[in-house]
């Protein structure tokens, strides 16, 4: 832990507090901040349940936000583009395939992350989907995939013991379970 | 499903892995070595404990072999050829083991004909597929019809703006036929979209929307990329191009359309919220002592049960969305080797770990739906 900067810690502090806000309204307790020089600037949580759409990831969240953002202070694409290339995320669970796929199309520059996501990880666990193909000329560059720099395990038993605590309580929207809810760790 | 005649064969199934001729399956190194039968259950045993064989779970531990038809050979795997795994060499020391390399078949069989090849090179496990979600072991006239007709409807919606061509996306209830929800890409916004449409001259009528209806169900796109180049999925990256207008990067038309019928559901059961377990289950038995059949009883969770048609193969971002909204088919008419991630680049159908399986088909329509209806307009055109 002490050989992460003390401001990804913090950062990464933000994003429990939002995974806990989370857990607080029976969503799944994954949070996120996103950060750009050094100020976030947007942050999400978990609203799988809220929205009965279960794409609604605290990633999904963030992105939405900061587009709808700058879509009223009326910049342009490519501007939006270079915004998000200065951005960094914070996320308390590893980014699962979609969001691990959105980061990328948005072209984020780089992503933390706390626990890893052995069932649905996109940043290594099951597919990579952040690591670029190729060095490409920069004509084909923009239009072509695009990779992010990935760090895991910043304050990952913290963000374990949220989703512990949950599953504990049992999904409040999951159909009704096969098995009788554990109730040890 | 009724019988194998009526079966289409413009509707195909996509398995879960890439198919192989049976006697080219891929396979894998290992080491193996041939032991004393009396050895046989006790380093079955400590090697399960110290070199499980996660990955080659169909693959069979012992092969027995006869030689000159006299006293049976037997052949034990240890683990995989890279892993030097120093417990393997502990035990391949204490019993004197001569070891050699040998090929297993690196997946489980899907026929009993990939079944036969795998066992002449190292014995496996075979269990035949038991799958439940209907249209994988084929589809009835009626059924083809009526997938046939909804793809026809998706891939109108896909070409219904002049001059473009976008993804769209279709969600059916399967149990009643009804569509729930329906969207078109919305990450390059329309009038902006029209504007450069006009300005880069592009001949927009009738006829040419119909051309590349045609194009995109011959699968042609080599020749037509241009057309494509506003199909999110296959151009997930290309929304930053786009010098002027809106533009909402991550609003694919899969993404959409799921959140459309979130919509639908959370208006159609207004009521219904997050609920710890326990007061869900107080309302549950109370439901089922009155008479079991609350309207909230008989709500699907999610698009459980729900089929999806797409004009193209979906990108990750979509084919992930698809696996935690729960849908049950995916139905697609164009693949996408860009970015597709059911078959062309990734294959999620296929990564057991994921928490949901839906089964994917790829649907050729009858092209000459769409030939006869371009001549028809140029007829009526001409004359």
């Amino acid at each position: 832990m002490a050989s992460y900067a003390k401001e990804t810690i913090e950062f990464m502090k933000l994003a429990l507090e939002q995974a806990n806000d989370a857990l607080v309204n029976l969503e799944v307790p994954v949070g996120c901040v996103i950060v750009e020089d050094g100020e976030v600037i947007a942050s999400g949580r978990n609203r799988t349940n809220e929205t009965r759409n279960a794409t609604r990831h605290a990633e999904m969240e963030a992105i939405d936000f900061l587009v709808e953002q700058w879509q009223k202070d009326g910049l342009s694409p490519l501007e939006v583009s270079e915004r998000f290339s200065k951005c960094i995320l914070y996320v308390t669970c590893e980014p699962c395939i979609m969001c691990a796929a959105a980061l990328s199309y948005i072209g984020i520059k780089e992503a933390y992350y706390g626990c890893g996501n052995d069932k649905f990880g996109g940043c290594g666990s099951i597919l990579s989907l952040h690591t670029s193909c190729s060095e490409l000329p920069a004509s084909e560059f923009a239009s072509s995939k695009k990779g992010f720099k990935c760090t895991g395990g910043i304050m990952a038993s913290e963000a374990v013991s949220l989703l512990r605590s949950f599953y504990e309580q049992g999904n409040p929207n999951a159909p009704k379970p096969h098995r009788p809810l554990k109730q040890q760790v | 499903m009724k019988n194998t005649e009526s079966v289409s064969p413009q509707i195909t199934h996509i398995p879960e892995k890439p198919s192989f001729l049976p006697h080219l399956q891929p396979t894998v190194n290992v080491l193996a070595a041939v032991i004393e039968p009396q050895d046989a259950n006790t380093l079955v045993r400590k090697l399960n404990q110290i070199a499980p064989l996660e990955n080659l779970r169909h693959v069979k531990r012992v092969r027995k072999k006869c030689i000159d038809g006299g006293k049976p050979q037997l052949s034990l795997l240890l683990s995989l050829a890279v892993e030097n795994d120093a417990g393997v060499l502990e035990l391949v020391k204490s019993y004197q083991l001569s070891t050699f390399i040998t090929k297993v078949c690196k997946y489980a069989a899907t026929s009993k004909e990939e079944w036969d090849e795998q066992c002449k090179l190292w014995p496996t496990s075979y269990h035949p597929p038991t799958h439940n979600i209907s249209g994988i072991t084929g589809f009835s006239e009626e059924e083809s019809q009526s997938v046939f007709g909804f793809m026809r409807h998706t891939v109108d919606l896909a070409t219904s703006s002049v001059g473009q061509v976008v993804n769209a996306a279709v969600i059916v209830d399967s149990s009643t036929n009804q569509v729930i929800a329906s969207a078109c890409d919305q990450v390059i916004s329309s009038p902006s979209l029209a504007n450069e449409v006009s300005k880069e001259g592009i001949c927009s009528n009738y006829l040419e929307n119909l051309n590349q209806q045609t194009l995109l169900l011959d699968g042609s796109i080599e020749e037509s990329k241009h057309i494509i180049n506003n199909v999110a999925c296959v151009h997930p990256w290309r929304w930053a191009l786009q010098s002027f207008g809106c533009c909402r990067p991550l609003r694919h038309a899969a993404i959409v359309a799921i959140e459309y019928s979130a919509a639908r559901d959370r208006q159609l059961f207004p009521d219904y919220k997050a609920l710890s377990p326990l007061k869900r289950q107080k309302i549950e038995e109370s439901d089922s002592q009155s008479n079991g059949h609350s309207s909230e009883s008989l709500r699907p969770y999610l698009c459980t049960g729900c089929d999806i048609y797409l004009a193209w193969e979906p990108c990750a971002m979509c084919a992930m969305a698809l696996v935690h909204q729960r849908v049950r088919r995916i139905f697609f008419s164009s693949p996408n080797s860009n970015a597709g991630a059911l078959g062309s680049v990734h294959r999620l159908q296929g990564e057991r770990s994921l928490n949901h399986h839906y089964a994917v088909f790829g649907v050729v329509l009858p092209e000459d739906v769409f030939r006869n209806k371009v001549l028809d307009a140029k007829t009526a055109g001409s004359g």
